[in-house]
């Protein structure tokens, strides 16, 4: 069974929020000291793979990514995670790709040099844009179907995985044909496994295969979305302290400024 | 341009104040007219939506119904959806960012070549009049506005991002509703296939989801006070969580605990309830959109990291705050 | 008695035991002998299977350390009693056997030294005397286990009980054959054994025929040889071996870092850290066989007083059992060794400060940690998150809202990366990842406005600090320690830093004392150091209370890794003296005696289970000194025992505090300290 795992090379999220500086022209984070990590969801989707690897037995992982050299980076932890190979698409044609994009550039790849997958697996949302597209996109594109918000995979009847996918409610089991995508998100169960010191040093020594974007469909080759605007959000950063003589005209205050913030 | 809100009235949620809200914003701020398409299994209930969404200002109702709906398969709103487009031609096609809505939006996208925004909060036109639409960014720490360059566009509206007051009130007439028929949808046979439903035992979101997170520390004095944050939480439609403090006093089970040494959550709300604010307790809520803080002590370090303050004694802000919760929902239990 | 009478005194070598018998002593002795050989180089072969590491040299210090632990007892006596009645007994047992050491020169090697003054004053009188001491002694010890002594002496009483026992019989039958012979001989010299005449004394009023008591004095006497045979036959298959191991561990004491882990070449090794026995060094394995059993260093763990599953004792004893029974082949982590108790350790080396017998307990710890780290990936999840925030973004507190130059954002500090070079700078403070906690950036003002008024200029590395590693090291993550701390040493070559200050005494420790290993050569300073040396040369200007008025009490909390681990004392208690208006209340626990506040060894990024929070525990400590204030030396103590203090102090105001923020108090310009750092 081979399995491709989709990962992505992002600014830390856990930067502090003042640290957090946009080029307002450039339309870009403008960090001073950036930090570049692996997308969350990404881990978890490795994780995710890498259990499935375990309870099928014959399986292999393969990491995938878009992006250039630094990204090779991220491959490695992969690598060190568990993955047996690694793959980097050099985004350098595209410029600053957008959904469309990259998951353009991603099915090309997929079918020109891992062909045939039986799963392809990719974090709910990538950790710097948030936008979570590229999953459905992808499966599309390749015409597989696609199971969102999975906490588990694993082997079910011959031809299908069964996958236990968060629901609003709360979860649920379900059967899909493979080959199928499966985006996933956090739960307890998928905690990203910790890479052994020996694994993360022997995935130091590879190189890591790079390709180039391939063959895409010509509107590929430019992006569907572009922003127009990048800021930052108002905050005045001063807590607004709310007035009130009696306990009943706070309360009053406290409604109209839960209100405002739109979460009542 | 023809701006087409879609309302999924499966059975679990029928939230539609969003898209119809974004719908109109959108409209207006291009000039064009607002149509809204409702797709669901029961069509009572599909035109009892459609009536609600007419109300909201849309200026022709699609419907399309069909007992196959039941099924909340990808696959199958993939097809429904691209059919009822194609029957449509919109130029902007709204759906909710729900969990579904999140996966059918790029999806419906990409058959009907159409660019893709997701997780929209706003909507305004740029100089040359084209439409931008805004939606956070690197875990909600900048807002980007968002230019389509197709000659359609899905976009995914965030829950609760537009409100849609109605502004008008009765019936809309026969002429103003068309049906859809959804052959290619009936025809589809989804490839994954719904096995077991569990829903959770407890009643409310889990810690890490919630929108709405109500917090207690130091200040809530006992295990009594957190039975009270409780109904908070719950008219919020949020959970509960402590500060280490109340964790190591043995008022609440250890799993609660936000923090350096605990979880870290995200919410829209974080409500500290009687917490200091101390570092190591913020560090578990630095993801969280807005922080309001209740704590009698006006130097507490809480009130710096937080938007919204009161300062005061939550045993007497909080359960007025709940009763004031309380007699809203019973006026109007959409709003909640 | 005439010169030369005295000069023949001695007495008959085996008197009363018939050629036959001495054959067969000789023969038992040989039995007893090879018994007692194979003993030790039954572990001897386990010693040696172990990983090298250099500690025969330098001699002349080692024996020095000899001199003071194993003859002058300096640590035993810690434990006052106990300390008291070992020693006597050691003495005892050291004179006896240099009097049989004496009997083999004399009879065997027929070289007559056993024999006028030396026999009546040495042999006779010095040995009676000693036997006495190591009867009372024993005694005591006997007594001390059964009723009033502390727990840890509860623990296995009985087969202590029996070993003592042993040893008391072995006296006791000594003085008895020896009076037996005095009475049925009739020795001249009888008087010059005091003990011995008085038991001969009480014999013969007993009224026993010479026939009776050489029987008698037979039996005995094969007696007092079977048990001192056996003694000695069963010493090194038995806690007795410490008679010989003790003194050869405290020569092989480690002479400086002693709670640092083993060097760990991670490229060459085959396991990284410790995973079966083999794996450790000789001396470790040594360690295991040289353990008493006494217990002092349970009794001083931070973890055992507040129940969690480690026991320092526990674990090398487990490991010992292993050693000797166990499958060598398998992994010790979880097997013989909870890993619950590898985590719960907070490295703060009050066990291996107890230990009369030197033993390592840290390292072992850390090793074994090691393996489960490296080789496993099993940790527990908060020390794993803040390895993960280490190696995404070089500091250990994830969810930190701060960055590393909010602290001094207005203060008068200058960038290193601006300065160009550590030689326009007076100081270079490193700040460490502390100030990335509010709380803490509250000291580095302090400090800093401290050192700008004694005319100081302070330089930073602000954001190309990076973590020293120090957490990473202690949790066993050797791989991330070494890529912070060569990216460290980098940053410091660039700029030519070769002396520090800083205020975090892990900080202090590992830049101090580990960064050596990887080409360092840095000159660090603990703050309260320099605060020191400032304060002996006038350069704060005088203090603005008045003395006399308003002595607030305040007590001190000596971190661990200042305390114990590099020994910085006093320095931060002369501080305190000078500062007029304060009365310093010292905590028992105190000096190289501290009580860990809980947050070493990667502690402060767990939750505690367990029966009760190690910073509790201190608190109460420093609270029931009735100081006002809590003055500490490091911001994890801060951090711990500010938490806790609040808890235990139940209504009465103790303010917890560095040293340093007390010492700006009195700076003459009253500046709000702690001033918040300005929004951007």
């Amino acid at each position: 069974m081979r399995i491709v795992v989709c990962v992505k090379q992002v600014l830390d999220p856990e930067l502090p929020a003042e640290e957090f500086v946009v080029d307002r022209a450039a339309r870009r984070p403008a960090v001073a000291n950036p930090r570049w990590v692996m997308s969350t969801f990404d881990e978890i989707a490795l994780e995710v793979a890498l259990q499935m690897r375990e309870a099928v037995g014959e399986a292999s992982v393969v990491a995938l990514t878009l992006g250039g050299p630094s990204a090779d980076e991220v491959l490695r932890k992969a690598l060190a995670m568990g993955a047996q190979e690694a793959l980097r698409i050099d985004a350098a044609p595209l410029g600053e790709p957008d959904g469309v994009q990259t998951a353009a550039a991603l099915a090309a790849a997929v079918r020109a040099h891992l062909w045939p997958v039986d799963v392809v697996v990719c974090g709910r949302q990538a950790a710097d844009t948030d936008a979570g597209q590229v999953g459905p996109l992808l499966a599309e594109m390749l015409g597989f179907p696609v199971v969102t918000n999975v906490l588990r995979a694993r082997p079910g009847a011959p031809g299908t995985l069964r996958l236990e996918r968060e629901t609003e409610e709360g979860t649920e089991v379900v059967e899909a044909q493979l080959p199928v995508l499966l985006t996933v998100t956090n739960a307890e169960c998928n905690v990203p496994r910790m890479p052994r010191v020996r694994d993360i040093m022997a995935a130091q020594r590879k190189t890591v295969p790079t390709v180039g974007v391939g063959d895409l469909p010509p509107e590929a080759m430019s992006p569907w979305t572009t922003l127009a605007d990048l800021e930052l959000p108002q905050t005045e950063g001063r807590c607004q302290m709310i007035e009130g003589e009696t306990v009943e005209a706070k309360v009053e205050a406290l409604l109209a400024e839960l209100e405002r913030l739109k979460v009542v | 341009m023809r701006v087409l809100a879609v309302v999924l009235s499966s059975p679990s949620d029928s939230g539609w104040a969003e898209v119809v809200g974004a719908g109109r914003a959108a409209a207006q701020a291009a000039g064009g007219v607002l149509e809204v398409a409702v797709l669901g299994p029961e069509e009572d209930v599909t035109q009892e939506v459609a009536r609600e969404a007419w109300r909201g200002g849309a200026e022709r109702i699609w419907l399309a119904a069909d007992p196959v709906l039941h099924d909340l398969s990808g696959d199958r709103y993939v097809a429904a959806l691209t059919e009822v487009a194609r029957t449509v031609q919109p130029t902007v096609l709204l759906l909710r960012a729900d969990a579904l809505g999140a996966e059918l939006g790029p999806r419906v996208a990409w058959r009907l070549q159409a660019a893709s925004i997701p997780d929209v909060v706003g909507v305004r036109r740029d100089p040359e009049g084209a439409l931008l639409w805004i939606r956070p960014m690197y875990g909600g720490k900048a807002l980007a506005a968002v230019r389509s360059h197709r000659p359609v566009t899905v976009v995914t509206v965030r829950p609760r991002a537009f409100s849609a007051q109605p502004v008008r009130s009765g019936d809309p007439s026969p002429e103003g509703i068309q049906t859809v028929s959804l052959e290619e949808a009936v025809r589809t046979v989804s490839r994954v296939r719904g096995l077991e439903h569990r829903k959770q035992e407890a009643a409310g979101p889990r810690l890490e989801e919630a929108r709405v997170v109500v917090g207690g520390g130091r200040g809530i004095g006992g295990e009594e006070g957190f039975r009270v944050l409780e109904d908070l939480a719950r008219l919020l439609g949020g959970a509960v969580g402590a500060s280490r403090a109340a964790v190591d006093a043995g008022w609440v089970p250890g799993h609660l605990q936000i923090g350096q040494t605990g979880k870290k959550i995200a919410p829209e709300l974080y409500l500290a309830v009687g917490i200091s604010g101390a570092s190591q307790h913020l560090a578990g809520v630095s993801g969280a959109r807005h922080i309001v803080a209740i704590n009698t002590d006006p130097e507490a370090p809480i009130f710096k990291a937080a938007e919204v303050g009161v300062v005061g004694d939550w045993k007497e802000i909080v359960p007025r705050l709940v009763e004031r919760l309380r007699e809203r929902k019973r006026a109007d239990p959409q709003d909640l | 008695m005439p010169p030369e009478t005295l000069r023949e005194a001695t007495r008959e070598v085996f008197w009363n035991i018939p050629p036959a018998g001495v054959g067969v002593m000789y023969l038992l002795t040989a039995v007893a002998a090879g018994v007692f050989g194979y003993g030790i180089y039954r572990e001897y072969r386990w010693w040696r299977r172990g990983k090298p590491i250099r500690r025969l040299r330098p001699v002349w210090p080692r024996l020095r350390l000899v001199g003071r632990h194993v003859l002058g007892h300096a640590r035993l006596l810690a434990d006052r009693l106990p300390g008291l009645y070992h020693f006597a007994f050691f003495w005892g047992f050291l004179a006896l056997f240099l009097g049989t050491v004496v009997v083999f020169i004399h009879h065997d090697l027929r070289i007559p030294i056993m024999r006028g003054l030396f026999y009546l004053y040495f042999q006779s009188a010095t040995l009676d005397l000693m036997g006495l001491v190591a009867v009372v002694g024993v005694g005591a010890a006997l007594i001390y286990r059964h009723v009033g002594g502390p727990p840890r002496l509860r623990r296995g009483v009985w087969s202590d009980t029996f070993l003592l026992l042993l040893f008391e019989a072995i006296l006791l039958t000594g003085f008895v054959v020896e009076g037996l012979r005095i009475a049925a001989t009739e020795d001249p010299w009888g008087r010059w054994s005091p003990v011995g005449f008085i038991v001969a004394q009480a014999f013969r009023e007993a009224g026993l025929t010479a026939g009776s008591m050489r029987w008698l004095h037979a039996i005995l006497w094969w007696l007092h040889f079977v048990l001192a045979t056996a003694f000695v036959a069963y010493l090194p298959h038995s806690k007795l071996f410490h008679l010989l191991l003790a003194p050869l561990n405290v020569y092989l004491q480690p002479l400086e870092r002693a709670g640092s882990p083993r060097p760990l070449p991670l490229e060459e090794a085959q396991t990284l850290g410790v995973r079966k026995l083999e794996d450790f060094t000789w001396k470790d394995l040594l360690d295991l066989d040289v353990c008493t059993e006494c217990g002092r260093c349970t009794a001083v763990c931070p973890a055992s007083a507040t129940g969690k599953p480690l026991s320092p004792m526990h674990l090398i004893l487990d490991l010992r059992q292993e050693m000797r029974r166990g499958k060598p082949e398998e992994p010790l982590a979880g097997r013989v060794v909870r890993e619950e108790a590898l985590w719960a350790c907070t490295t703060c080396m009050a066990c291996m400060e107890a230990c009369p017998v030197f033993i390592e307990h840290v390292p072992k710890i850390l090793d074994l940690r090691r393996y489960l780290v490296m080789e496993e990936a099993r940790i527990p999840g908060g020390m794993r998150e803040a390895l993960r925030s280490l190696e995404a973004r070089e500091h250990p507190w994830a969810g930190t809202r701060w960055s590393r130059r909010d602290w001094y954002r207005g203060l008068p500090v200058r960038e290193l990366r601006e300065a160009g070079h550590a030689e326009a700078v007076d100081v270079v403070y490193w700040a460490g990842c502390a100030v990335l906690d509010e709380r803490s950036q509250r000291v580095a003002r302090a400090l800093v406005r401290i050192l700008n008024h004694a005319g100081l200029r302070v330089g930073v590395l602000g954001p190309e600090e990076r973590c020293t590693g120090d957490p990473a090291r202690r949790m066993g993550d050797e791989f991330l320690f070494r890529t912070l701390a060569t990216a460290n040493l980098d940053t410091f070559a660039r700029y030519g830093v070769r002396q520090v200050v800083t205020s975090c005494p892990h900080c202090y420790n590992v830049l101090k004392n580990e960064y050596r290993d990887l080409g360092g050569d840095l000159q660090v300073q603990h703050h309260t150091e320099l605060l020191f040396s400032l304060l002996r040369q006038g350069r704060l200007n005088g203090p603005v209370r008045e003395a006399g008025e308003d002595r607030v009490r305040v007590t001190y909390h000596d971190p661990c890794y200042l305390a114990r681990h590099n020994g910085v004392v006093d320095p931060p208690r002369e501080i305190l003296a000078g500062l007029p208006g304060l009365k310093l209340a010292e905590m028992p626990r105190r000096g190289r005696n501290t009580f860990c506040c809980g947050a070493g060894g990667g502690r402060a990024w767990v939750e505690e289970r367990g029966a009760e929070r190690v910073a509790l525990h201190r608190a109460r400590e420093a609270v029931g000194t009735g100081a006002e204030a809590l003055a500490v030396g490091c911001p994890f103590c801060l951090q711990m025992l500010e938490d806790a203090v609040k808890s235990v102090a139940r209504g009465r105001p103790v303010r917890v505090l560095d040293v340093a923020e007390l010492v700006a108090e009195f700076l003459p310009e009253p500046e709000r300290v702690g001033s918040e750092p300005e929004a951007e």
